[in-house]
């Protein structure tokens, strides 16, 4: 049961890839922090191309699991199967403030072009006048488009985000919303979106997958044409499902026990 | 409307005033200083204090003027140049690497944090009995004691920038497929600096004090010497020349080492003298 984590061989430039493959494959994935298993014999496919919200109550693990499958997590029992090229987005944008953001952009890339391809992915960002600020005196919203440029740049074929909203104020989350939304759509992705917001699942995800006792515990398809409507009545009643998951009612109190 | 008015008069009002104010700060700052020069120039010569004791600014100067056309006063600068020079650029230099050196690796830490926090604990300057004659009255014993003095700042100070790099900016790092090699120069290195320019404020500050006792305790060369041979001539006016060459080199030093600071730590968008270390005796 100790299989390492296992990567697709890499492929550049392959063709798009068709829906219906898996992009990410966990199989009886457990681990635990000394005390009882945080993540506990748990399996999940993401198929290539799709967009998938990982829910949760705090501390159900979403991190963890998201964590494993960006290669943070050296000790996971079970196996893990994903694509080489992965890029992750944290709450908080983690940029190195003494490297310009062009240069936080481009770090780590091998090929000598890296200031045209980081230039390129802060402007499909709105970025494209902040090529050489320090990252200290971006907006807190400016700062998270880095992060997303920086994790864009790398043509990854998996996006793994950990709440990267949950840090910024309501207005511009909506933005960054829409952006992610447009990025996945433009982009050959596949994304895991770790939100612990119902609303912003069923506003970006077509799948949504609830963490329950350390599995898979709801696992709800979101087939509502984009852009998405909170009024819509099938958003409503996906929300109070959701929700239901999470153990919450619609007023925000628990529900069971 | 009318408030509006009043407010565009204030503003326009206070504009030329400010300048002025900023001017006369600058002056105001010279006044106290000035001040005691006149006042002590003038009990020297009203023959109030005694001028052996203490020599009027004018004799300072005169004394000042005499050591440079003599050659004495930069040869023995020089001699203390290169001795701080010297001790510095070893201490410096293995405080870097015991620092990179416990900083980068639990063995490393294992290895050698112990042993140089507790050698730490001795005032270095105790061991001057001892060095002298360990390596006699030579250069030796100056020397290895600016070093001794000033690799403990930057150790220190270097060891605990490495460990205090966050984190999570390491783990962002690392997603972005960068070697260890390359996180340790774009990430672990960069965030240690500013800590590491703070020991190396306090290694230049230690080193000068160093030099001072060093040289007053035996020398036959160096400012020190020339103070105190003065001393043993009841020259009062050279030993207050070498207080002021002192007091010139330390500031100068200090202000090379927080250049640097602005030039490498220019990241900082609120960096501002403000946040100087504060001084600590060795
Ligand atoms: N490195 C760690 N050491 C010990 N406990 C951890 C560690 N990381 C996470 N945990 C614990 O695992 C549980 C799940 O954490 P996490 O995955 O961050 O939850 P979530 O992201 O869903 O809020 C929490 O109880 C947390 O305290
Ligand atoms: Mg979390």
């Amino acid at each position: 049961m100790m299989t390492a984590l296992q990567s697709h061989t890499p492929v550049l430039d392959e063709p798009r890839v068709t829906r219906g493959e898996a992009a990410v494959s966990i199989r009886g994935l457990t681990r635990s922090f000394g005390g009882p298993n945080i993540l506990d014999d748990l399996d999940l496919e993401l198929e290539a191309g799709s967009f998938t919200a990982l829910l949760g109550r705090s501390g159900s693990g979403k991190s963890t699991l998201l964590r494993t499958l960006a290669g943070l997590d050296t000790a996971p029992a079970g196996t893990v199967s994903v694509p080489d090229r992965r890029a992750v987005v944290f709450q908080e944008p983690r940029l190195l403030p003494w490297k310009k953001v062009w240069r936080n952009v481009s770090l780590g890339l091998r090929r000598g072009d890296a200031r045209a391809r980081a230039s390129a992915a802060l402007s499909e960002l709105g970025l494209s006048h902040r090529l050489d600020a320090w990252p200290l005196t971006l907006s807190g919203g400016e700062a998270q488009r880095v992060a997303l440029a920086r994790a864009l740049v790398r043509e990854p074929k998996l996006m793994l985000l950990d709440e990267p909203f949950a840090a910024l104020d309501a207005l511009t989350r909506l933005r960054m919303q829409a952006l992610v939304g447009k990025l996945w759509q433009m982009h050959d992705l596949t994304v895991l979106l770790v939100t612990h917001d119902v609303d912003e699942a069923l506003l970006l995800a077509d799948r949504a997958v609830v963490l329950i006792d350390g599995r898979i515990g709801a696992d709800v398809a979101i087939p509502l044409d984009r852009p998405r409507h909170h009024g819509d009545p099938e958003f409503i009643r996906l929300r109070q499902q959701l929700l239901g998951t999470l153990g919450i009612d619609e007023n925000g109190l628990d529900g069971g026990g | 409307m009318a408030s509006a008015t009043l407010t565009v008069e204030r503003s326009v009002a206070r504009a030329p005033s400010r300048a002025v104010s900023k001017a006369f700060d600058g002056a105001h700052r010279f006044l106290v200083p000035v001040l005691i020069l006149v006042v002590w120039q003038a009990l020297d010569s009203f023959g109030w204090i005694n001028a052996r004791l203490m020599p009027s600014p004018i004799r300072v100067a005169e004394a000042f003027w005499q050591l440079l056309v003599t050659g004495q006063l930069l040869g023995n600068l020089w001699i203390s140049l290169v001795r701080v020079a010297v001790g510095l650029g070893i201490g410096v230099f293995l405080g870097i690497a015991f620092g990179l050196f416990a900083g980068l690796s639990r063995f490393g830490e294992n290895t050698v944090d112990s042993t140089l926090q507790m050698v730490r604990t001795l005032p270095h300057l105790a061991l001057i009995p001892l060095f002298i004659l360990w390596f006699g009255i030579g250069e030796t014993p100056k020397i290895a004691l600016i070093a001794l003095g000033s690799v403990f700042p930057v150790y220190l100070n270097l060891f605990a920038g490495i460990r205090a790099v966050d984190r999570k900016v390491i783990e962002a790092a690392t997603t972005l497929d960068l070697t260890r090699a390359e996180i340790i120069w774009n990430v672990i290195l960069p965030g240690a600096l500013p800590s590491f320019l703070v020991g190396l404020r306090y290694a230049v500050g230690i080193a000068w004090l160093t030099l001072v006792v060093a040289e007053q305790v035996n020398a036959n060369s160096g400012i020190g010497y020339l103070v105190m041979n003065a001393r043993d001539f009841l020259e009062t006016d050279v030993i207050f020349v070498g207080l002021i060459i002192y007091a010139i080199l330390g500031l100068t030093t200090d202000q090379m080492v927080r250049a640097i600071e602005r030039r490498a730590l220019a990241w900082r968008p609120t960096f501002t003298d403000a946040q100087q270390p504060n001084r600590r005796a060795a």
